[in-house]
């Protein structure tokens, strides 16, 4: 069938997830998932009155090297991501996985010199993420996104022998590759990442972005390969 | 600042049909006179900055107090101190609601002082105290919503057949007036909160309920009251009603009388709170003024909400429904069917219920059917109110008790989750819109009509208002069941193959492992990942659509997506391939779940624990 080896992310407003994955299946896209996400703003007014949250909506599409390069062009032109606070794309490589295909080894490198970006992942407990976005816009970097999760089950010792999930938030922060590293230092000391349970910090490299606003000039240089 | 603009969008939305109609109807049918229209106006904006303000306090204050609150319930060590915070909980939120104070004045003079009001009140608090427990135990022990509601609604019926028409509808009606604009979103909340801690399989149906199981309590309380005391008739009438003069004046004048009610119902929950703070929780400083913020936030929106609504719609109501009533019966009916489609979209309760459904399915449910159904119900609800006012022969219980009967049969056919929406729904609905602006319009037309009791049919009204979406949504999730039935059949086989890949020497330790099942297999994915040497793992909630017919509801033309569960795991990379063949070569996940599993080397840092309790962590 298709081959898989990139998953397509793009980040928009609640509500609008639905009309781009539709486009994205009039470009071939087979299936997507969407989760619910919160975007941040950088208003003090806002900041003081408690409103920090906007509501967004998190689609990933599976997608080859071919389709992802033409998902960037229709979903960017369609949804006008060029324009400010429209939403953003980028793409992860990804391999699928299966049982008929073996291949020990990977082709992707965070080091890759194709890629500009990469996106920094960091889950922690339930109400930090929010001062793990604070952490990291000190350290450089515009926003993130947030996802609400849970980890596996805890059993806890109380009546009802609960196996307790507890809430993790996930933010998700797409950077240039050499903030990345000032960004993920600072948000490690500052949410004290090296004690136990506290959370952890992953790094994916990004393969091609589209509506991004780091940096504009060099925005649309990433790479397809 | 779009953020903001959005909230106010949300609500304008709801609210601008309502307007429109209401205008329309003073400028072609109905002559109001200036000052009512006028305040109707100012009102209507001040219901909308009221309103806005108010979800966003309950969106900072009561989810985080409802969440602590059932963390605090769910993890006790012994049955006794669980049945006691939950009988507190519920019977503090009840005891301090203004509604039921009103209520139970009603009745006193209704019943010629036999009843006083004080032990209805309290009666009615018991009962809700009572059901929150039984709710939470429920819950937490994962027995089935509709099983349990059967039973409660099978003694509620047997009790309805021993009461009198009269206390049937007060009955119905109590439970409307404890499902006030602060109660509804902290069961809510405090309902979603145990679910999460709780979490499992069934943590999405146990989400919702509780507001419904709540709602029971009053019904049974003013039931055995009613069979205990021998107190079969109500009487009386209700008093010459006085419209209220000049535009500003009223509205001014309201106001302090509604900021003590507001301010009594919103303390003892903040009081319970802070205690539980300073003994248990200790919450840090900053995230406490948010809360500190959000309560002043609620009490602040609450006060203008209900000012708005007092001031401005209730008198326009009442003129609306004598008028009408004097016109034409079938006018009146279909004007308060419109109505009734339209106004409860306004009832705050509705948004919380609204945006809570939308978190915890993951978007599933599309929240503009579930308002839609409810729509529907409540429209249906009114016009049948109406007619029951134009025709005496039409009582109450011909629709109240075979819509539970019905309810509660569906409730076994349809999506388990429904099943907790619906009896929530009906709460939800019953809110001060209802109780000010849609009970205002009934009581109107029944002064008109000679037929009719002012106070027997206007009794009925928030218990019809209360079934019919009960009903609607109950429909609706046996709608859901079956077309989930039929997708199952469709959907096919996902087979991926992936072209072998180019060899690259990886200098990472770490892989990241993204794997996307069907909603309802994360524990099982979790499990089969551990046993292949993974330690832990974060799952979200989401919806997808694969490449197989998608679902579409038939004339409302909203696509159904299925629920997917993307688990994402850290491994070490010697270990990754592993933990992905061994969830894929699970025939049961592959079949049912259609699972798949994506892999990318990440750079983590993760610092070594191992004995790290927490979801993530390597070796």
């Amino acid at each position: 069938m298709v081959k898989i080896d990139t998953i397509f992310f793009t980040i928009v407003d609640r509500g609008k997830a639905n009309a781009v994955l539709r486009k994205a299946r009039e470009c071939g896209a087979t299936s997507g998932t969407i989760l619910l996400g919160e975007g941040t703003v950088q208003s003090k007014l806002l900041d003081f009155l408690g409103l920090t949250e906007t509501r967004k909506e998190i689609l990933l599409i599976p997608a080859s090297d071919e389709l992802d390069t033409n998902l960037h062009d229709q979903i960017s032109q369609s949804f006008n991501l060029s324009k400010k606070n429209k939403g953003i794309a980028f793409s992860i490589p990804f391999q699928r996985r299966t049982l008929n295909n073996s291949s020990q080894e990977h082709n992707i490198s965070i080091d890759d010199e194709r890629f500009n970006h990469c996106c920094i992942f960091t889950i922690v407990e339930k109400g930090r993420g929010m001062d793990c976005i604070k952490a990291a816009r000190a350290a450089g970097a515009r926003g993130g996104t947030l996802i609400h999760g849970h980890g596996a089950g805890v059993p806890v010792d109380s009546y009802f022998h609960l196996a307790i999930e507890p809430q993790k938030d996930t933010v998700l922060i797409v950077t240039r590759k050499e903030k990345a590293v000032p960004i993920k230092m600072r948000i490690y000391n500052d949410l004290e990442l090296n004690k136990p349970g506290n959370g952890i910090i992953f790094t994916l490299p990004v393969s091609r972005t589209s509506g991004l606003f780091e940096d504009k000039a060099e925005d649309r240089k990433g790479g397809t390969s | 600042m779009s953020s903001l603009i959005d909230k106010v969008k949300e609500v304008a939305k709801t609210l601008i049909p309502v307007v429109v109609l209401v205008l329309i109807i003073c400028f072609t049918i109905v002559d109001v006179g200036t000052d009512v229209l006028f305040r109707f106006l100012v009102g209507s904006v001040l219901l909308l900055i009221g309103l806005t303000i108010f979800l966003w306090g309950v969106d900072m204050a009561m989810n985080p107090i409802g969440e602590y609150m059932s963390k605090e319930v769910a993890t006790s060590k012994s049955p006794v101190k669980i049945a006691v915070l939950g009988f507190l909980l519920g019977f503090l939120i009840t005891v301090a609601e203004p509604d039921l104070l009103i209520l139970g004045n009603q009745i006193e003079e209704a019943s010629g002082g036999t009843l006083s009001s004080f032990l209805i009140v309290y009666m009615v608090s018991i009962g809700v105290g009572a059901m929150v427990t039984l709710g939470i135990f429920r819950l937490l022990r994962d027995r089935p919503l509709n099983r349990f509601m059967a039973v409660t609604y099978g003694i509620i019926l047997i009790l309805g057949l021993l009461v009198s028409q009269e206390f049937l509808a007060i009955a119905f009606d109590s439970s409307g007036a404890t499902t006030g604009a602060l109660t509804t979103p902290f069961v809510l909340a405090l309902s979603l909160g145990l679910s999460n801690v709780k979490g499992g399989k069934y943590a999405e149906e146990n989400s919702f309920g509780l507001v419904g199981i709540m709602s029971t309590g009053p019904i049974l309380a003013v039931m055995l009251l009613s069979i205990i005391s021998g107190q079969k008739n109500i009487h009386g009438d209700a008093g010459e009603y006085i419209f209220q003069k000049g535009v500003i004046g009223p509205i001014l004048e309201a106001v302090p009388h509604i900021f003590i009610e507001s301010l009594v119902a919103l303390l003892p929950i903040t009081i319970l709170f802070f205690i539980y703070n300073i003994t248990k929780f200790k919450i840090k400083k900053s995230e406490m003024v948010q809360i500190i913020k959000g309560l002043i936030f609620s009490l602040l929106g609450l006060v203008i909400f209900l000012t708005a609504v007092n001031c401005g719609f209730m008198d326009m109501g009442r003129i609306i429904g004598m008028e009408l009533a004097q016109m034409s019966s079938s006018l009146l009916i279909g004007i308060g069917f419109v109505l009734g489609l339209i106004v409860v979209l306004v009832e705050p309760a509705v948004h919380v219920l609204g945006s809570q459904i939308e978190e915890v399915t993951g978007g599933y449910i599309p929240i503009n059917l579930i308002r839609m159904t409810l729509s529907l119900g409540v429209g249906t609800a009114i016009a049948l109110s109406m007619v029951r006012i134009v025709v005496p022969e039409v009582k109450l219980w011909y629709f109240i008790l075979p819509g539970f009967a019905l309810a509660v049969f569906l409730s076994f056919k349809s999506n388990p989750v429904f099943v907790g929406i619906a009896y929530d729904a009906g709460g939800v609905a019953s809110g001060p819109m209802t109780a000010t602006f849609v009970l205002a319009l009934a009581q109107g037309a029944a002064t008109v009509i000679d037929t009719a009791n002012v106070l027997v049919d206007g009794f009925g009204v928030i218990a019809m208002v209360a079934t019919a979406p009960v009903l609607s949504i109950m429909a609706l999730g046996t709608i859901f069941e079956r077309r989930k039935v039929v997708e199952l059949k469709h959907s096919a086989e996902e087979t991926g193959s992936v072209a072998d890949m180019p060899i690259a020497v990886s200098d990472f330790n770490h892989d990241c492992l993204i794997a996307i099942v069907n909603r309802g297999y994360a524990g099982y994915v979790v499990d089969l990942a551990r046993e292949a040497g993974a330690t832990g793992a974060t799952v979200f909630h989401g919806r997808g659509g694969t490449d197989h017919p998608t679902v579409i509801l038939p004339i409302v033309n909203i696509e159904l997506m299925p629920e997917k569960e993307l688990i994402c795991l850290i491994t070490d990379i010697d270990k990754s391939e592993n933990v992905a063949d061994f969830i894929l070569k699970d025939t049961e996940l592959v079949e049912k779940g259609e699972v798949a599993v994506y892999i990318s080397p990440t750079f983590a840092l993760i610092k070594d624990f191992s004995s790290d309790e927490t979801s993530t962590a390597t070796v």
